[in-house]
């Protein structure tokens, strides 16, 4: 087949598709329905800025086949926010100033938010670990990397979360 | 060529491994079989243009990781790097093949790169490759005439090829259950942590109190495929490891390994330092670095 009709969860909201075969998540998010939030930077699934979640999971989408994606669900950084009003994540990266270019932001957005669904208190050597497939050539990391632990401590429920991923561990 | 552009191909989507297969009979040496796609999707945008594509993604039931402490550890072809960290079996009893997985490319990509998939790309530098050929195991193939195993000894032909033929699917891969005194470890040298290894290095060595009964030593990026040391391994069976021993065995190693000069180290670098680097590995897997 040279197109196929997919059906993508994007941010809670539905969408029907006819994509083009060798197109790539990215390029349908962007060119086909405009969603510049994610952004172009390697095409080679080394610099991170193209990451989404696909069912909760962080990956490239650069490096993804939008037509095998048929049924996912999908999270961009502009479907942490509400109505304009940004998410802990995203206020954290404004109030520790992560941000200087901006152009890795909403890859590094998604990856934190990925690596706190999994274990909401990390400590510095695992937030580098986590955030070692995205790259930043202004900030030096040091910003990103505090704006990561103050996204952890102001998780909303963050009690809760970190009491759900004590019992999945034992 | 571009990074943004991808070729024109047919994707072709089989339901089951009987109708993977029947493509891959049917199309031969015109199909490209993806999995996860790191690889795939880079090769595709910088040098190949499969005319198909045959994507495993509605594919069911090859996702799995299955451990048996008599049996072993079973891999499925869809099962990512990730999903292997999510097994505490596999930090427990596959030591070497739980770090190179901790450590291979980024987050983003262990989510998406199988495990299979690193066995097939049989690039010299695979980080989960190296461990798993010193932990020694088989990788399932299914063809159309039926199934057989091919030992990862005779796994890798040359670079980029494998004894894979055509009208196969590598459907798993199966490493044996951990001995009593078995250990293995994994090292790797990088520039930063996401680059390929300049050199990478995995141990599995059969120990009884301090004395080795039987070693497999595999190294990588310093041979068109992963290599094994078997000279080396020589040098440390049967021999208790002692400072002197581990002195000769580190000697041994750039006698028998052949790396090039490339972008990401050269050829002498990777002599000097390969001796020293499996001398630690073998420390690692003994506890004692």
């Amino acid at each position: 087949m040279k197109n196929r009709d997919i059906t993508l969860h994007i941010n809670g909201e539905e969408y029907r598709l006819n994509v083009a075969v060798n197109r790539t998540l990215l390029d349908v998010l962007r060119d086909e329905l405009g969603m510049t939030e994610t952004k172009y930077g390697c095409g080679t699934g080394e610099c991170g800025a193209c990451t989404v979640l696909v069912e909760d999971k962080a990956i490239n989408s650069c490096l993804t086949l939008a037509a095998t994606m048929d049924g996912k669900r999908i999270t961009t950084a502009a479907g942490r926010a509400d109505f304009g009003r940004l998410d802990h994540i995203q206020q954290a990266f404004v109030d520790e100033a992560a941000i200087q270019c901006g152009y890795c932001t909403p890859g590094m957005v998604m990856k934190t938010a990925s690596l706190l669904a999994k274990n909401p208190d990390p400590s510095e050597a695992e937030i580098r670990h986590a955030l070692e497939g995205n790259i930043c050539r202004c900030t030096g990391y040091e910003k990103i990397v505090k704006a990561v632990k103050k996204a952890a401590q102001t998780m909303p429920g963050r009690a809760a979360v970190a009491e759900r991923c004590k019992e999945a561990v034992q | 060529m571009s990074s943004r552009i991808l070729p024109d191909f047919d994707l072709l989507l089989p339901q089951s491994v009987a109708e993977a297969v029947e493509l891959l009979s049917t199309h031969r040496d015109r199909i490209t079989v993806m999995a996860g796609g790191t690889d795939v999707m880079v090769a595709m945008k910088f040098a190949q243009s499969p005319a198909q594509l045959m994507s495993l993604e509605n594919v069911p039931g090859l996702a799995y990781v299955l451990f048996d402490p008599e049996k072993g550890l079973r891999i499925g072809a869809k099962a990512t790097v990730a999903d292997l960290l999510a097994q505490a079996e596999v930090k427990r009893h596959y030591r070497a093949l739980w770090h190179a997985a901790q450590t291979f490319a980024t987050g983003q990509v262990r989510n998406t790169a199988t495990v299979l998939g690193n066995l097939l790309r049989a690039s010299p530098a695979g980080d989960c490759s190296c461990a798993i050929y010193a932990i020694g195991g088989v990788v399932v193939l299914q063809g159309s005439s039926g199934r057989r195993e091919v030992g990862i000894d005779d796994f890798w032909l040359s670079y980029g090829v494998t004894a894979r033929r055509p009208d196969e699917l590598a459907v798993e891969l199966i490493l044996p259950p951990p001995a009593a005194g078995s250990r293995s470890a994994f090292k790797r040298m990088t520039r930063v942590s996401e680059d390929l290894a300049k050199l990478n290095v995995a141990v599995r060595l059969e120990m009884s109190g301090n004395t080795c009964i039987d070693a497999r030593l595999a190294m990588g990026c310093v041979a068109p495929t992963p290599l094994r040391l078997t000279r080396t391994e020589a040098l440390l069976k049967g021999r208790e490891l002692t400072a002197e021993v581990l002195q000769r065995v580190a000697a041994s190693v750039p006698g028998e390994i052949s790396p090039i000069d490339d972008k990401r180290s050269t050829a002498e670098y990777r002599k000097q330092v390969s001796g020293v680097l499996l001398r630690r590995a073998i420390q690692e897997a003994c506890g004692a670095a």
